[in-house]
């Protein structure tokens, strides 16, 4: 399994266009609002109020969040899984 | 036979004198010259301290349009970069261009010539110090006002060339364009008014014998750049009133649903923006000349081919505006004409570049930081000007037509045909007005840091155009592909920055401003600029022999010095210089100068109180601010046209000029006809307007239903006019009453205003409303202007007759009253042609 | 190998393009010939040897290196580009495709005309083309001046107010090709982008027919009809429209397409439920100062829902 890639992650963040719905840090545009900023992501105890926060939750949420949280409005995102772990590894790194 | 004026050319060679001038003149001279200390340094008015004023205002909005750029290349550096959001980068961009263009390029081109033209031409200053002053502050005041809307939030966001619609109240309600319309209207008429002053002084205070032949080519420059202005600014000025008509009071001219058209704008934008480019170049070319010559140690080889370029420049340049527009969809064939003349421009260039080559090929080169820059000048605007003619190909430049490639390709020729020039030109004329020069050391690294700067940001940014990146964008996406080109240009421009830095670095270390001893001819120049000077210029005015009398005459700067030439004392006891003829410079009389005086910057303060205010819509203070200028500029002018007791003065060896003259020989008669001439190129620019609307949408066009009006409205001109010539030949008729002229000048000025009156009235009763049909507001538009005339008209009236009730007006002729006379006289004619143009042109023309 | 070479003026997919493409490669040619020569002239000017100096130095030089040279390479070019220039605005055959795409501040309206120039569908933000053959585009613009432009496939042309421009153009291949407006048009001038996609005759004729084909239809997505509802109640409908659907606003762009689309707010984003969703609940603060307002009052199980809705509109 290759080693996840923060600046892989953020272009995909860029391909796909989390920035819409999230403010992201180290992505300048755009500064979405629909959903909640991602700073600190590091830090969080909790992914969306109730997951653990390990990278491999993280990875899964941002690539299907619906299927781990039913109900939830953040929808399943076109993401590869390689691509959600190199997400998951730039929110991190971004997030500090 | 040899002589343009009656005045024996052989007198001059009576210069120079042998014998010893009388102690005490040199003493005199400075106490009638010397210029007020403390806070009432601000009322001078004297060239050497306007002209650096001058400089160094232009050069700080250099600097500050500078930074503004810098800002705009670190948010570009990067895509989705966040340092500047998109409003702020819209006005940041917007800035950017109209400071470098109207704040910086031209002002700074008009401030050069105000500082270096007396020197070179040898006249003690130019002929309107005041005038200089008033445009000075004017352009001061403005254009911080300007700049500071930027704090504010409210500086314009149109781009530089401000297109309507986007610009019109519709789709920008702030008054942020205001902003742009009214505070570059009124720096135009700063600009305008140097160049008065600049053709004038260029054309009647050269020193004796110094021919149209023999000018330097610096003011064979400045001479077309001005008369450039002189066509030009007026199509920009229109546009910019009638868009400021259209933004406050709703007149459609650019509103194609009533009948106006966004092109229109398009047009007169470019008639002026596309000479504005050579406006700003052939002065910078005339700086590389000068330099050139000195540098080969060798006279300009081509003299005569540069100034047929320059001219040809000029020519070329008033016909290819329209290579703006290749996008707009214009027809085949006057696309072809303008990409041909677009490309035969580049001939004119290729003169002038080569000249230099050749003189370099026949002199001595000397390598020094001028040099440098002005050989780093050369290839950066060989470089514009390929991409020029690149670009002139109409189908190339339908791909890259507003792109990066644009951007790239001005930058290159404005900083190669503009930018270098002049920092070739700070080092090479800093010791004229300093008392150290620049260091050479700091001065390589200058030229070294600012030439890679310059070429690592826009070399690349033509790729960056080819691969599709539009300007005018605050960002871009990722996907394309543009981020490697754009970081490296961000990084060229903190080189460029750099450089400019260490420029300031070493002006601060070196540069000590100074009237009287300074640093002096460093690089050893041949042309009368670097005769040994004072505040009063040279001690006295030499006959000039050759185009580079320091060069030819190895005693002229001792000869000058010691007062063997003309005019070395003041034999009226005023600021005079001595008035030569256009073509061959024969003396004719003396100009007795204005002194210091603070109405010149109470008046520009009021002027620029009035736009300002006007924008911030305050109108009542505006409309107190624009009354109180009038008496400033009255009061100033008050001093001015006075004879003095000395009837005729003798200049030296014998020669006795008049004091006093009157009619076109005189400078004030060449100025009211250069401004008489601006008036009228507004005028024909709406008369353009007129035909251009009405062929664009005839159907919209009515016949109008006042034509019966015309009778008295021509009646009431034509009596004006009668009035005028009536008076003019009772004042030369000393048997007249003390009081008779001056009352047919007063009844021909209310003849006019009737007339205006009249014409307003049946206009306002017609069935045409201004604010439907663009014919009607174009109809109101030629109103505007002849209503201003007429204004100006009665206040000059009731001066003249103030003069008058003074015994100021001189018989059988008057230099006030023939000013007058001209103005009233013009007035009446362009309002007999607008009334008759309004009312017969639509139902004339061919339905 | 640098990213984005061929930069796409240089890498034309259309006869057009490819016309001004080889243009390019000429002048750049000449700019470097020119150069060179300058260049060569100077350093000889400077340094050369003194015979060679000598006989650059007189008024002969410049009228050879300042007159005869630039005219005779100036008229030569001249030639060129005008001879091209006719070419490139040939008069239309008449019978070629035809679309209006209208400039507005800051989307682009597309509407496919028959033959008779009457809009049959309607479209925004992209323009699909059959491969191989001309399409006409009238060129209009719905408030201030824009400017269209498809590097790939021919120069650009502007987008006035009062006034209709014609541009032709053409792709030799299948695929998407990006554009954007050339023309400042005030606030969000940078985000407005464009697409165009060829598609071989037979898939274009496809696409065409279903597209008739949904338009005179009704709605028929009962798994979104949540959506619907919302689309209607939240005031969607006041702006955009959806054929067959009472939404019928025409302020803003047409949705009847807009799931099938590949990019969303006028060429600037991925188009998908996460960036649809991103979209409707707050737009301005992905592209500022767009006529779309921000809609942060919605719960966001109605955002998914209209974002589900929309998605099915194809």
């Amino acid at each position: 399994m290759p080693v996840a890639d923060a600046s892989r992650g953020k272009r995909a963040i860029e391909r796909v266009g989390c920035a819409s719905c999230h403010t992201i840090p180290g992505i300048g545009w755009p500064k979405g609002e629909a959903g909640p900023p991602l700073h600190g992501m590091a830090e969080r105890a909790l992914i969306a109020g109730r997951l653990a926060n390990r990278p491999g939750i993280l990875a899964r949420f941002v690539r299907d969040a619906p299927a781990l949280v039913p109900g939830t409005t953040m929808p399943a995102m076109p993401l590869s899984e390689e691509e959600s772990r190199d997400v998951a590894a730039f929110l991190y790194e971004s997030g500090k | 036979m040899n002589s343009e004026t009656g005045f024996d050319p052989e007198l001059l060679n009576r210069f120079p004198t042998s014998e010893e001038r009388p102690k005490g003149e040199v003493e005199e001279l400075n106490r009638i010259w010397a210029a007020p200390s403390g806070w009432a340094r601000l009322t001078v008015v004297n060239n050497n301290y306007i002209g650096i004023f001058y400089t160094g205002t232009a050069f700080l909005f250099f600097l500050l349009a500078g930074a503004l750029a810098l800002v705009m290349r670190t948010q570009l550096a990067l895509p989705l970069n966040g340092i500047l959001p998109q409003e702020t980068y819209n006005q940041f961009f917007t800035m950017h261009g109209t400071m470098m263009m109207f704040l910086f390029a031209v002002p700074m081109m008009e401030a050069i010539g105000i500082l270096l033209l007396p020197q070179m031409l040898a006249a003690r200053d130019l002929p309107f110090p005041r005038l200089s002053a008033y445009a000075f502050w004017a352009y001061f005041v403005g254009g911080l006002s300007f700049f500071a809307s930027l704090f504010f939030g409210l500086a314009p966001n149109g781009g530089w060339f401000m297109y309507p619609p986007l610009t019109s109240i519709t789709y920008s309600p702030g008054i942020n364009a205001d902003f742009w319309l009214l505070g570059i209207g009124f720096i135009e008429i700063s600009a305008i008014a140097g160049a008065i002053e600049i053709l004038v002084g260029v054309l009647k205070t050269r020193a004796p014998g110094m021919t149209l032949a023999r000018m330097p080519i610096f003011a064979w420059a400045m001479l077309v750049f001005a008369g450039m202005i002189i066509i030009a600014f007026p199509a920009v000025i229109l546009g910019t009133l009638l868009l400021e008509f259209e933004r406050a009071l709703n007149w459609p001219f650019f509103d194609a649903a009533r009948g106006g058209d966004p092109l229109l704008w398009q047009h007169l934008f470019w008639f002026f923006g596309h000479p504005e480019v050579y406006i700003i170049f052939l002065p910078a070319a005339g700086l590389l000349s000068m330099m050139v010559s000195t540098f080969a140690r060798t006279e300009l080889v081509g003299y005569h081919l540069i100034v047929l370029a320059i001219l040809a420049t000029a020519f070329i340049s008033f016909g290819v505006w329209a290579h703006h527009m290749f996008t707009t969809g214009m027809p085949d064939l006057s696309i072809s004409f303008f990409s041909a003349a677009s490309m035969a421009v580049s001939v004119p260039a290729g003169i002038q570049v080569f000249a230099w080559i050749a003189t370099f090929a026949t002199g001595r080169p000397r390598y020094n930081t001028p040099t440098l820059f002005l050989l780093g000048a050369l290839i950066t605007f060989v470089m514009g000007g390929l991409t020029g003619v690149m670009v002139a190909l109409v189908p190339f430049d339908w791909q890259v037509h507003d792109s990066h490639f644009i951007v790239a390709h001005l930058h290159y020729v404005l900083i190669g045909g503009a930018v270098f020039p002049m920092f070739a030109a700070f080092y090479y004329w800093m010791g004229m007005t300093s008392s150290r020069a620049l260091s050479e050391r700091l001065g390589t690294w200058v030229f070294w840091l600012m030439f890679a700067g310059m070429h690592i940001t826009f070399l690349p940014m033509h790729l960056t155009g080819l691969m599709g990146m539009p300007r005018r964008v605050y960002t871009y996406l990722p996907e394309s592909d543009w981020m490697a080109t754009n970081l490296i240009s961000t990084i060229g421009a903190f080189t460029l920055g750099a450089g400019i830095l260490l420029f300031l670095v070493d002006l601060a270390r070196n540069f000590r401003f100074t009237v009287e001893d300074d640093a002096g001819n460093v690089y050893g120049g041949g042309t009368l600029e670097w005769l040994p000077t004072g505040l009063y210029s040279t001690r006295s005015i030499p006959v000039v022999r050759s185009r580079s009398p320091l060069w030819d005459d190895p005693n002229i700067c001792e000869d000058v010095e010691k007062g063997r030439y003309l005019l070395p004392n003041a034999p009226t006891g005023h600021r005079e210089t001595i008035i030569t003829s256009p073509l061959r410079a024969e003396p004719q009389y003396l100009q007795i100068m204005p002194g210091p005086s603070p109405w010149p910057l109470l008046a520009a303060l009021f002027t620029a109180g009035f736009f300002v205010l006007l924008t911030i819509q305050a109108y009542t203070p505006a409309v107190i601010s624009g009354v109180l200028t009038i008496p400033c500029v009255l009061r100033w002018l008050w001093e001015t046209d006075r004879p003095v007791a000395v009837r005729t003065a003798d200049v030296g060896a014998g020669i006795r000029l008049p004091t006093y003259v009157t009619g076109p020989s005189t400078h004030g008669w060449w100025a009211t006809i250069i401004l008489l001439i601006v008036v009228f190129m507004i005028f024909l620019m709406t008369v353009f307007s007129w035909f251009f609307l009405y062929g664009i949408h005839p159907r919209l066009w009515s016949a109008p239903d006042n034509l019966l009006s015309l009778v008295p409205v021509l009646g009431g001109y034509g009596a004006a006019a009668g009035l005028l010539f009536l008076g003019r030949h009772l004042l030369a008729r000393t048997k007249s009453t003390h009081w008779s002229p001056a009352t047919q000048i007063l009844l021909a000025a209310i003849a006019l205003v009737a007339a205006f009156g009249i014409d307003l009235w049946s206009w306002r009763e017609s069935a045409l409303d201004p604010e439907l049909s663009a014919q009607a507001a174009l109809t109101f538009a030629f109103l505007s202007q002849q209503g201003l005339l007429v204004a100006i008209t009665a206040i000059m009236a009731l001066y003249l007759a103030l003069r008058n009730a003074r015994a100021m007006i001189t018989r059988p002729r008057n230099t006030t009253f023939d000013v007058v006379f001209l103005f009233m006289l013009y007035t009446a004619g362009q309002g007999s042609v607008t009334a008759v143009l309004t009312r017969l042109a639509p139902a004339g023309f061919p339905a | 190998m640098l990213d984005g070479w061929p930069p796409p003026i240089l890498d034309p997919a259309g006869p057009d393009a490819w016309a001004i493409a080889t243009l390019a490669w000429v002048l750049l040619a000449m700019a470097a010939l020119v150069l060179g020569v300058v260049l060569a002239a100077m350093w000889l000017a400077l340094s050369g040897r003194p015979e060679l100096r000598a006989r650059l130095g007189g008024t002969k030089a410049i009228w050879i290196g300042g007159v005869a040279f630039p005219v005779v390479v100036l008229s030569l070019l001249l030639v060129y580009g005008l001879s091209l220039t006719r070419t490139q605005s040939a008069p239309l055959r008449g019978d070629e495709m035809r679309a209006r795409v209208t400039g507005e501040m800051w989307w682009w309206r597309v509407a496919y005309l028959d033959q008779q120039r009457r809009p049959v569908l309607h479209d925004a933000n992209e323009l699909h083309i059959p491969v191989g053959r001309p399409v006409v585009l009238e060129l209009e613009s719905g408030d201030v001046i824009h400017s269209f432009w498809v590097p790939r496939l021919a120069g650009k042309l502007d987008m006035i107010p009062g006034r209709r421009n014609i541009i032709r153009i053409q792709a030799d291949q299948p695929g998407v090709f990006g554009g954007q407006c050339a023309e400042y048009c005030g606030g969000p001038h940078a985000l407005m982008g464009f697409v165009v996609v060829a598609h071989p005759q037979q898939r274009f004729d496809q696409l065409m027919r279903s597209r008739l084909a949904r338009a005179a239809a009704a709605s028929a997505t009962p798994q979104a009809a949540q959506g619907a509802r919302l689309f209607q109640s939240s005031g969607c409908a006041a702006c955009h429209r959806i054929a067959g659907t009472p939404a019928n606003g025409l302020a803003g762009p047409d949705l009847t397409f807009v799931g099938s689309r590949r990019t969303l707010g006028a060429g600037i984003l991925p188009n998908n439920r996460g960036t649809m969703m991103g979209w409707i609940a707050n737009s301005q603060a992905i592209k500022p100062e767009n006529r779309m307002p921000p809609y942060t009052l919605l719960p966001g199980e109605d955002i998914s829902a209209l974002a589900e809705y929309l998605e099915a509109q194809r």
